[in-house]
């Protein structure tokens, strides 16, 4: 069967929208083209053009990060990142880097909790060059001993001298191990230095042959380019690639959890200051919670005239650091908190004060200015996204990959627009339970 | 079918079969050629004067959903009243901080409700604004900078604060050798030259009052001595209409101001210490003033730097990393004035190797080692810029900044469209008379790092003059002294 193209533009859905009597009318940003398709061996590709300036962004992304480990091999993804750059059949080692700074591109890649993205922006005449280095890394990795030992003696070097420089860094992992008690959503990407010592090559060469397969990676296309050649060279470079093995959903979360502790506390004479973590597990959300969610977010955590940042640090000064944010791992979400206060007494009081912030949102209704304004930050950012090559390539793989349709982005924007202050009351009431609660303290001993 | 014919039939399939699996390895073989090189076309920077001075300078992306919006002050550190360092970057952060109407936090709110953020850069020459907002909210925006810029009133308590969060910039910052250690080059690269005011201390902050403040204000921000570049999805009528609506009450006044001339290179062989007791390793930062954008020699020289030590695959760091394993890093570059610019070379070395890597360095600068420069490395070096340079104006920030450069440093309006075609006329001869030209004197070396850790290695130099990190000579090493 030949491959179905689907070409979509946000005037499309704007007409649907306008027909429908939904939400306004698509923002500005949107309107660009994006075209999906999967090949043979089921890559799927999503192209996107915009010919503002003559360069074009490549991402691959696999679905493929510490989610997809064995206990006792942890770090293993993050080696795989590394080892993607120790040369391919047909590139010598660090050779992928030298061609693309030759011709004045940018690279990089990272690994997130269930996925692995390389990617690189190129002078448009070199989308050539970008693929087929792509392609040479996904066919043929070049997966030895030497570059293994490598690759992990890098990586434990990089380890400690983390631990050292980061003293927080450690009740992160802990922190996600209380949010995610399962092994497989809860282990630290970086892994420990004694499992990362006992990866070996065979080990390495089953996590590539199992997850760098096309069948379970998107490569996504934006920025200047012909949509024609595009797909010719995709197809060149790609479709000869033989898919793999099937590759089975990560068992999802929660089966082998045991109920966390509520309340830790960790003391360690080399933490610099009190500092504290609380989270809340919000379990599944449906996708209008989701929305909501992410505006009571940013009117919680976002930016300085955030609520949390104006209260703890430039209203009472309790907190020196203030962070957090939601996040997703296997369908769970979480809502999390860190901050750093000068002494104990004052982290007592601001973990009292992000409970009493929360409170607040139960019982009182935002004032609509200060919900028009988290709107206006969630649309500066979502468009931020959007507006050039490289962000764009890899806000649209990330929406694949976490099975967002592409085609509704324009929609999904436009839901958040219409969150309103009864939908946070009842959001917050609804989730942020007191049982539902957890929190690490950390102390200076 | 008989037998035969099967296997025959057979033995081609594999032969075909084979064939295409073969034309597939050879593709991959080797990278692909590049198709033709694009073309480059930024927009064009449209401005106009409005009628109390003020110029408004447009680039247009019709695609953004955003507006970067750049008030430009053409005054910067170097306008400080000579016995009053620091004055122009307080004022730069007063702004913003309380106008006749509004409190610091009520502006600080408005800002916030239209998302933005205003962001503040003193540099010696001119002072940036930079507020980038959605579109929908452009008037809103400039409701507020026209507030703040027009009505600026300096409360007294803001004041305070301001000080007080600029000292403890600035004294966090001296805790980064490379900060240190650049500061010192300036230091002397600015000797005798109003420049060197901008390389103060974080005591000199206490002496600044309100009432210099108010004068640097009174003087220099004015509209006929400001630039404000506006790059999104707009013509130059209708911004010009809307930033006049806010700005037109805002008045003129004659700005006497004189040309300066720009600081001579160094031209004496020198090479000084900072002793920063905590540091670990040694920090080196050398180098010499080189020419302006707007010399014949600018694009040569970048070409150059390129080669010297512009990325990772450059010289410096392939030389004193890769090969020798001296260097953490090392890296060359330069900051452009508008009348002059300074080259530098950084790196970030072991202790043990202080020594050979300013050798080294100076050894990469010098005729003997440029002479060796091929016309492939000018060609690759060519490439990079040429290649680069889109990057450098995806960001709606970034296109702002090149138009308010080309105000500021008097560029001319399509330099950054020439940007491309002046590299590609770079040539090996260009590239030897401009290093031979800018890299002949000798540069000015800075070694920042623990006295106690490197005492011992540099005093194979023949002579150190060792300061601290408040940039006061304490004494100098001279070669087979003992003490």
């Amino acid at each position: 069967m030949r491959r179905a193209a689907l070409r979509w533009t946000w005037a499309v859905v704007l007409c649907v929208a306008a027909v429908s009597g939904e939400p306004p009318a698509v923002p500005k940003g949107f309107d660009f083209p994006l075209i999906q398709y999967r090949l043979k061996n089921g890559l799927q590709v999503i192209l996107s053009e915009d010919d503002s300036l003559p360069v074009v962004s490549v991402v691959v992304a696999y679905a493929a990060g510490p989610v997809r480990e064995q206990p006792g091999r942890s770090g293993l993804a993050y080696l795989m990142e590394n080892l993607m750059f120790q040369g391919s059949e047909n590139v010598s080692p660090m050779q992928h880097i030298n061609y693309v700074q030759r011709i004045g591109g940018e690279f990089n890649a990272n690994t997130a909790f269930d996925k692995t993205y390389f990617y690189e922006s190129v002078p448009s005449n070199q989308l050539a060059l970008a693929l087929w280095l792509e392609s040479d890394r996904m066919a043929s990795p070049a997966i030895t001993g030497a570059t293994v030992e490598r690759a992990k003696e890098a990586l434990i070097s990089e380890g400690r001298q983390r631990r050292t420089a980061e003293p927080y860094m450690e009740s992160f992992f802990i922190f996600d191990r209380i949010l995610y008690p399962d092994f497989a959503y809860g282990h630290p990407l970086i892994g420990t230095e004694e499992d990362l010592k006992r990866i070996t090559e065979e080990d390495a060469r089953a996590f590539a042959g199992a997850y760098y397969v096309p069948n379970n990676a998107v490569l996504c296309i934006s920025g200047n380019f012909g949509v024609s050649k595009a797909k010719e060279l995709v197809a060149k470079y790609f479709e000869t690639i033989p898919r793999g093995g099937d590759v089975p959903a990560p068992p999802p979360p929660g089966s082998e959890s045991p109920p966390p502790a509520r309340d830790q506390v960790v003391g360690d004479p080399l933490t610099p200051s009190p500092a504290f973590h609380v989270g809340y597990r919000l379990g599944r959300l449906q996708a209008s919670d989701a929305d909501a969610l992410k505006i009571m977010d940013i009117l919680l955590t976002h930016g300085k005239s955030s609520r949390l940042y104006k209260r703890l640090v430039k209203k009472e000064r309790i907190a020196l650091y203030l962070s957090g944010g939601l996040e997703e791992r296997g369908g769970l979400t979480s809502f999390r908190v860190f901050a750093i206060s000068p002494n104990a007494i004052m982290a007592d009081l601001c973990r009292k004060a992000v409970a009493a912030e929360i409170g607040r949102l139960r019982t009182t209704f935002v004032p609509e200015d200060e919900l028009a304004k988290a709107k206006v930050l969630f649309k500066g950012a979502f468009l931020d996204r959007l507006t050039t090559s490289l962000p764009r390539a890899l806000f649209l793989c990330e929406r694949h990959l976490q099975g967002a349709p592409l085609e509704d982005l324009g929609g999904e924007f436009n839901r958040h627009l219409l969150v309103t202050p009864v939908t946070i009351v009842s959001l917050a009431n609804r989730l942020f339970k007191p049982e539902n609660a957890y929190g690490l303290d950390l102390r200076t001993k | 079918m008989t037998l035969p014919r099967r296997v025959a039939a057979g033995l081609l399939c594999v032969l075909l079969l084979h064939g295409t699996a073969a034309a597939q390895d050879k593709f991959r073989k080797s990278p692909p050629l590049p198709d033709p090189l694009p073309e480059l076309k930024l927009p064009a920077i449209e401005s106009a004067v409005l009628s109390n001075g003020l110029t408004v300078a447009v680039v247009r992306r019709p695609s953004s959903p955003t507006i970067s919006l750049q008030v430009v002050v053409l005054a910067g550190e170097a306008d400080s009243p000579p016995k009053i360092p620091g004055v122009a970057s307080i004022t730069a952060h007063m702004i913003g901080r309380g106008t006749s109407l509004l409190s610091a936090a009520e502006i600080e709110d408005r800002i916030e409700s239209i998302g933005g953020d205003l962001v503040v850069a003193a540099s010696l020459e001119q002072t940036v604004f930079t507020f980038d907002v959605l579109e929908e909210n452009l008037d809103r925006a400039l409701e507020i900078l026209g507030a703040v810029f027009l009505q600026a009133s300096f409360p007294e308590k803001a004041f305070e604060a301001v000080k007080r969060a600029l000292y403890y910039d600035l004294a966090e910052r001296q805790k980064d050798p490379e900060f240190v250690a650049k500061r010192q080059l300036l230091r002397h690269l600015f000797k005798g030259h109003p420049f060197r005011i901008a390389t103060y201390n974080e005591d000199v902050i206490k002496n600044v009052s309100r009432q210099d403040v108010a004068a640097f204000y009174d003087r220099f921000y004015r509209p006929n001595n400001t630039v404000l570049v506006l790059a999104g999805n707009m013509n130059l009528q209708t911004a010009s209409r809307r930033i006049s609506h806010f700005f037109n009450t805002w008045a003129p006044r004659k700005l006497d101001r004189f040309f300066l001339p720009p600081p001579v290179p160094n031209l004496e062989e020198q090479i000084t210490f900072v002793d920063i007791p905590q540091a670990r390793e040694a920090t080196i930062f050398l180098g010499n003033i080189s020419p302006p954008a707007t010399a014949p020699d600018h694009f040569p020289f970048l070409v150059l730097n390129q080669i010297l030590g512009g990325t990772p695959g450059s010289r410096l760091f392939m030389n004193l990393r890769e090969s020798k394993g001296y260097a953490y890093y090392a890296f060359s570059g330069e900051d452009l004035f508008k009348r002059c610019g300074v080259f530098w070379v950084r790196a970030r070395v072991t202790p043990e190797a202080v020594v050979p890597s300013v050798r080294e360095i100076l050894r990469e600068l010098g005729p003997e080692a440029l002479g060796k420069v091929s016309s492939f490395e000018i060609e690759q070096a060519k490439s990079f810029l040429i290649g680069n340079f889109p990057f450098r104006n995806e960001a709606l920030s970034d296109l702002a900044l090149r138009a308010a450069q080309v105000r500021s440093f008097e560029l001319g309006d399509d330099f950054w469209n020439r940007y491309t075609q002046n590299i590609i006329l770079v040539n090996l001869e260009r590239v030897l008379e401009t290093a031979r030209k800018v890299l002949e004197p000798p540069p000015v070396v800075v070694i920042a790092g623990s006295i106690g850790e490197l005492a011992e290695h540099i005093r194979e130099f023949d002579r150190v003059d060792v300061y601290d990190i408040q940039g006061n000579l304490k004494w100098t090493i001279y070669k087979g002294v003992d003490k």
